[in-house]
């Protein structure tokens, strides 16, 4: 139990200081390394409490692949920083204002957790059969019977993301020249090549 | 839990999905050249949408776990934000054929939002209700950059795609929130816990507020309106047409949903942020138009006052109130879509023109789209007998019915600073020295659309006790225990 | 049938104006006058049959205002009195139609002009046979608004527009009167039907109410403010000051309007009142006192005039305040006889006067005129017969009316009475030396005209003259035709219920001294030999007498200072009070504060909301994130209270 304890903290304090560092490190690759940073230690909060299919989605899509696509974004582009940087002075007093005000009221309003009575009781409920069930057998069975409207709603953002994607930066640029292998299987010697007789001496 | 029934009830919405991906793989195989007909098809698939969803069920129906439902409520609006995106699909063939906008997915595009809709007027659950407005913001985000090769176009959908996240995360924000204090994401769940419930948690009313504000956002009310009008004007004229009318009336629906189907016993409580957030969009709405010089500009801060207006009759939180909503957003539907039908017939040399300014003298060099503008003008202003007079009308009778006096003393104020710029334009096309006249041939789908809509505006009142009746009878819903 | 003597004038009026520029200028002059000369006709037919026959009769047309106590009908009630008016205003008002068709024939707008004249005379008959007050009202505003039109007829000249104005403003005020005094009448009797206030009068008389801790009379305030009402049509002293102006119009307007007809409505308003006057003898006593003083005053001035209509105008005046003081006096069979003969002579000389300034190429100043009988022998022949009618010379027309109104005063034995005979004589003796005062300057002598107008003085066309004959008929015989019906024996028979006198003093008046009945006939010699000394023996005498006697001449020559009085007392103060409330008061405060400071202010939040504006999507999304901390803070304060 107290290592469990010890975990917790480990990873979420870590957790909230790479978040913090993603918004205040100078260097933006640093800023991305702290996300991944970020993500391994909530991957690793969810393995405490038994969603190890969540933490183990969570490192392979957010870190495998988001995060590196963040990465080379950051990279390739080429911003500047130090300009940004003004502009985040200028307003920080007030959004610092803001964030207080709100970071005040949500303690307020955690504050006023009440657990209700029922709560203790669910929570001790096994969630699923012991043992019987693996996390992503238990996800699947809710997913695709319960939720299967939101998931197949899910399914219908996604794609349109997709198509969106595809709508916003795919180009048909005709002067790019590209390999159509059916195009060159079907050359025929007739339409390259010309045999001409040129007298000699007479020059092109 | 039979799927059968479930699927019975989501027939519109399932032809609509499956529509769409056909219209998809259709395109992709015939290519660009297939355009033309897959925007007909779209507007095909939109009628039999529609006509699939006056044959639904009647009465209220659950599905997919009471995530899903169908009312008159859902019915009514679903009919007129099909109508709206049809009449906006039309509206965009000839315009984005002629400006080399010919993608095939934006009518693709469009019918997916128009999907998302559906879900959002539909969604009986936060968790559903998110999902619908997550596929209609996508699909809007990305037509507002359809035209990825100006500046503006881009910058509207970058602007609009990071402010609605932004606005989703506020939404999501709220909906945990409620989670947390509630237990429970379902609509009729949180309506029996609130009505049991006589003093709310803080918790809740906390999340409320942020579920207000990321809806307020989806119709562009103040102080969450900022992107309105930077996209209106970027996007492509026939988006933002699109824009003015299917989302707005869709997000208002839901937003009317929210506040009176789970949250309906909170009414004290949220009657407040709809307070705030109807008398500042009336007043920005009206006033920030006065200077604006772009007709586009000026449309968005006309739609944020309008939906200052459509937010005073859910402000009053009474059956009345919601009729009045409906009927505002039907006649709403109609000024709209033929104002931007107007503003397409806006070309000279080839060139859309979008300054007030160019629209001098219209009325010697082209009296009839002249007149027709005026007409949708003097509705915008609330002149009777014209469909915009009928629109204020009940939102204020159900405001001083729930006396409300500040915000229909202030809607009355706001329509007649409002009245000021809509009959500038007015003034503009008669008055003024005549400019340039614009290009002739408005071309035969605005011709037609431009008539359309100027009968059922001028000619609203005598179909007003269908729509009125309409109106009650899905106002009713809500407000059915 | 004899509905259409009301009513042709009107139809005819309408068609022209509708139509008349579609119509052509010889088919709008044909439209009204031929109407007008059928209703002539007939009106003779009607005066015959209602005075000399006494067939009175009402006849009810439509039920026109029926609001709670109020109903009123539109009826035409014709009694004698209205008979007579009709006849008077049908008649001259056709030749008046007759006239215009030679004096306008230079004009442009002769279609206007005739539609005016038509409507004019349909308002006229509507308010002299009105049969209740509101009805009489309709008519009295009626001719005024037509008048204001007239006169500024010629709206190209800014002389006239002042003039129009001027009229209409002056007789707002005695309108003003007019309505408080049928408001007072509906509040007091709760009925505005003639026939039904007759009959309470009697009531009501001596009652008082108490205003600013005075008994005041009711009938009496009632009376004075419907007398305010007509001194300001008749042009009685006080608010006389449009009539002379209003000789801007057309000759023939003025004839019509502004001597026969409008200004007389007052005239016979108090005669068709007589019913509550008779019993309001305060009210009596004051007609008399600013009839009286009308009568001197007017003709004081009628002899230093050069302009040949202004004579005429101010003598108009003047015999309207003879009229007025009879009616003071209970004489109103006297008033009316001389508003039928005056009428007839008075518009027989502003027509004379007319043709000399048609055939003068529109000279109207009598200083350049002189010798003109040669030229035109017609109109001065028949001016002299309209002046002599005027100065009340035996056997003419003015003589048995106005000796009546001279003698019923005497005959009334008040010391008002007697201030309005002397001041009668005297008007009497004015009135002869100024008429012929006119006509030696006009057309005796040596001319004064230069050679080129002179040389061109012409005659006037038959249809010019063809009405003056009609109405120096009228000059020559009315008064002696008319005299036993109106002011004699068959009197009583002739009026039947029209008038009441409650003492018949026309039947003391018949029994004044010699000299009383001799005197005006006397004065009036005096008179027209003084002004044949002055102007054709000696023309020397007049500049040398008015240099003896400057100060009184300036005094009578600028109209006693009236305007000079009213531009100080009411419209400079007008003025100025006017611009302070339009400058500061309007343009400054309401303005100010009202649509300008609005709009300012409007304009200003534009402004302030475009900037919020920035176009940077981090402001956006600022803006979001402050308004929603605002919500979330605005709801814990208020869940925490």
């Amino acid at each position: 139990m107290i290592i469990q304890a010890l975990a917790f903290y480990l990873f979420a304090a870590v957790a909230v200081a790479s978040g913090v560092m993603v918004i205040s490190a100078r260097n933006p690759v640093h800023s991305v390394l702290f996300l991944i940073l970020a993500f391994f230690n909530s991957a690793g909060l969810f393995i405490l409490i038994g969603a190890e299919f969540l933490a183990m989605i969570l490192v392979v899509v957010y870190v495998g692949a988001v995060a590196v696509l963040f990465l080379f974004v950051v990279m390739m582009l080429d911003i500047n920083f130090a300009e940004m940087r003004e502009g985040f002075l200028q307003y920080l007093p007030i959004g610092a204002l803001i964030g207080i005000i709100l970071a005040a009221e949500l303690i307020l309003v955690f504050g006023s957790w009440v657990v209700s009575p029922e709560a203790a009781q669910v929570l001790t409920a096994p969630a699923l059969p012991a043992g019987d069930l693996t996390n992503t057998h238990a996800l699947g069975n809710i997913i695709y019977t319960e939720y299967i409207y939101l998931f197949q709603s899910a399914g219908l953002v996604l794609l349109v993301a997709m198509i969106g994607a595809i709508v916003l930066t795919l180009r048909h640029r005709p002067d790019v020249r590209r390999q159509k292998i059916s195009d060159q299987v079907e050359r025929k010697r007739e339409d390259v090549i010309e045999i001409r007789d040129i007298p000699t001496g007479s020059g092109v | 839990m039979d799927i059968v029934s479930d699927i019975a009830v989501i027939r519109p919405e399932l032809f609509v999905a499956i529509a769409g991906m056909v219209m998809l793989m259709f395109g992709a195989f015939r290519g660009e050249s297939s355009t033309k007909f897959i925007y007909w098809l779209g507007v095909g698939v939109l009628v039999v949408a529609g006509v699939l969803v006056l044959a639904g069920p009647t009465g209220t129906s659950l599905a997919f776990n009471a995530q899903f439902v169908v009312d008159d409520f859902a019915v009514f609006v679903k009919v007129l934000l099909l109508i709206g995106a049809a009449l906006a699909l039309i509206l965009a063939m000839p315009f984005n054929l002629r400006e080399g906008i010919d993608q095939f997915e934006f009518p693709i595009l469009i019918i997916f939002a128009v999907l998302g809709m559906m879900m959002m007027v539909s969604a009986n659950d936060l968790m559903s209700l998110y999902l619908g407005i997550e596929l209609q913001s996508l699909s809007l985000y990305v037509v507002a950059a359809i035209r990825r090769d100006t500046l503006r176009s881009s910058e509207a959908g970058l602007k609009y795609f990071v402010l609605g996240a932004l606005s989703s995360g506020i939404l999501l924000y709220g909906m945990s929130l409620v989670y947390g204090f509630a237990g429970t994401t379902n609509f009729e769940g949180l309506a029996t816990l609130f009505a049991a419930d006589s003093e709310a948690s803080i918790g809740v009313v906390v999340g409320l507020v942020f579920i207000a504000a990321g809806l307020a956002f989806k119709v562009s009310a103040v102080p969450f309106h900022m992107w309105t009008p930077d996209v209106y004007e970027g996007a492509p004229t026939p988006v933002t047409a699109f824009f003015a009318v299917a989302p707005k009336i869709a997000a208002m629906a839901l937003f009317v949903r929210v506040m009176l189907e789970p949250f309906g016993a909170l009414v004290l409580e949220w009657q407040q942020v709809i307070w705030f957030i109807s008398l500042a969009s009336m007043l920005l709405g009206s006033f920030a138009a006065i200077v604006q010089t772009n007709i586009k500009r000026l449309m968005a801060y006309s739609s944020i006052g309008h939906m200052g207006f459509v937010l005073v009759g859910l402000a009053a939180g009474s059956e009345e109130g919601v009729t009045g909503i409906l009927v505002y957003l039907t006649i709403y539907l109609f000024m709209n879509i033929g104002t931007f039908a107007c503003i397409l017939a806006m070309r000279r040399g080839g060139r859309m023109v979008e300054d007030i300014d160019s629209l001098a003298g219209l009325s010697k060099t082209n009296p009839m789209l002249a007149g027709a503008l005026a007409l949708f003008m003097f509705s915008m202003a609330g002149i009777p007998p014209l469909g915009g007079f009928f629109a204020k009308l009940f939102v204020f009778r159900a405001a001083i019915n729930a006396e409300l006096y500040v915000l229909a003393v202030v809607g009355l104020l706001t329509s007649v600073v409002g009245a000021f710029y809509y009959l500038r334009i007015i003034k503009v096309m008669y008055f003024d020295e005549a400019a340039e006249p614009f290009d002739k041939g408005l071309g035969r789908e605005i011709t037609v659309l431009v008539t359309v809509t100027v009968i059922v505006t001028t000619f609203f009142f005598i179909g007003l006790a269908p729509v009125l009746s309409g109106a009650e009878a899905a106002a009713a819903v809500l407000f059915a225990v | 049938m004899i509905e259409l003597a009301i009513f042709l004038p009107l139809i005819g009026g309408v068609i022209a104006g509708v139509f008349g520029t579609r119509m052509g200028d010889r088919a709008s002059q044909l439209v009204t006058t031929v109407p007008m000369l059928i209703a002539a006709t007939l009106s003779c037919y009607l005066l015959w049959d209602v005075g000399l026959q006494g067939n009175e009769r009402t006849i009810q047309l439509f039920t026109w205002i029926d609001s709670g106590a109020l109903e009123l009908n539109w009826a035409l009630r014709f009694d004698t009195l209205t008979a007579v008016m009709v006849f008077v205003v049908n008649v001259v008002s056709s030749m008046v139609h007759v006239y215009s068709i030679g004096y306008m024939s230079h004009d442009a707008h002769k279609p206007r002009f005739m539609a005016y004249l038509s409507l004019f005379t349909f308002f006229m008959l509507s308010l002299v046979t009105a049969d209740n007050f509101v009805q009489m009202f309709f008519g009295w505003e009626g001719v005024g608004l037509m008048s204001y039109l007239l006169i500024g007829f010629w709206h190209d000249r800014p002389s006239a527009n002042a003039a129009a104005i001027k009229a209409f403003v002056v007789n707002r005020v005695g309108d003003f009167g007019f309505m408080l005094g049928i408001l007072g009448v509906f509040f007091v009797f709760g009925t505005l039907d003639f026939d039904a206030v007759f009959k309470a009068v009697p009531d009501v008389a001596g009652q008082s109410f108490e205003f600013l801790g005075m008994d005041v009379d009711i009938l009496t305030t009632i009376c004075l403010l419907l007398f305010i009402g007509a001194m300001g049509k008749s042009a009685q002293i006080g608010l006389h000051t449009w009539l002379p102006d209003a000789m801007e119009g057309p000759t023939p307007v003025s004839a019509l309007i502004h001597a026969a007809t409008m200004v007389t409505a007052g005239v016979f308003m108090v005669a068709r009142l007589s019913p509550m006057f008779e019993f309001a003898p305060i009210a009596l006593s004051v007609v008399v006192l600013i009839g009286g003083t009308t009568a001197f005053f007017a003709a004081t001035i009628g002899l230093t005039q050069h302009d040949i209509k202004r004579v005429i105008a101010y003598s108009t005046c003047s015999q309207l305040g003879y009229m007025f003081f009879a009616l003071g006096v209970g004489a109103y069979p006297a008033a009316i006889f001389h508003l039928m003969t005056h009428a007839f002579f008075k518009a027989l000389l502003f027509l004379g006067a007319g043709s000399v300034i048609h055939g003068m190429d529109d000279e109207q100043d009598m200083r350049k005129m002189g010798g003109l009988f040669s030229k035109m022998k017609v109109t001065a022949v028949l001016m002299w017969i309209g002046s002599l009618a005027l100065a009340g010379v035996p056997f003419f027309a003015g003589f048995y009316s106005k000796d009546m109104i001279l003698e019923s005063a005497f005959a009334a034995h008040t010391g008002l009475g007697m201030y309005a005979f002397w001041a009668g004589i005297a008007a009497a003796l004015m009135t002869a030396f100024y008429s012929w005062r006119l006509l030696f300057l006009t057309f005796h002598g040596r001319t004064r005209a230069d050679d080129h107008t002179f040389d061109h003085a012409h005659e006037s066309p038959p249809v010019m003259i063809a009405p003056l004959l009609v109405l120096a008929l009228g000059a020559v015989f009315s008064g002696y035709l008319a005299k036993e019906y109106f002011v004699g024996h068959d009197m009583n028979e002739f009026w039947g219920g029209s008038i009441l006198m409650l003492h018949n003093i026309i039947e003391e008046a018949h029994h004044v001294p010699f000299w009383v009945k001799k005197l005006p006939i006397l004065v009036g010699v005096i008179g027209i030999f003084a002004a044949f000394v002055m102007y054709i023996l000696k023309p020397n005498w007049p500049a040398a007498f008015v240099a003896r006697i400057r100060p009184v001449h300036t005094f009578v020559y600028n109209k006693w200072f009236f305007d000079e009085l009213y531009d100080r007392v009411f419209v400079r103060p007008s003025f100025v009070l006017g611009r302070g409330l339009w400058k500061s008061g309007d343009g400054a405060v309401i303005d100010g504060v009202g649509p300008d400071g609005i709009a300012a202010a409007t304009r200003n939040l534009a402004g302030r909301a475009s900037r919020l504006q920035s176009g940077f999507v981090y402001h956006y999304a600022f803006a979001m994130l402050i308004g929603l901390v605002l919500l979330a803070t605005w709801f814990l304060f208020g869940f925490f209270r």
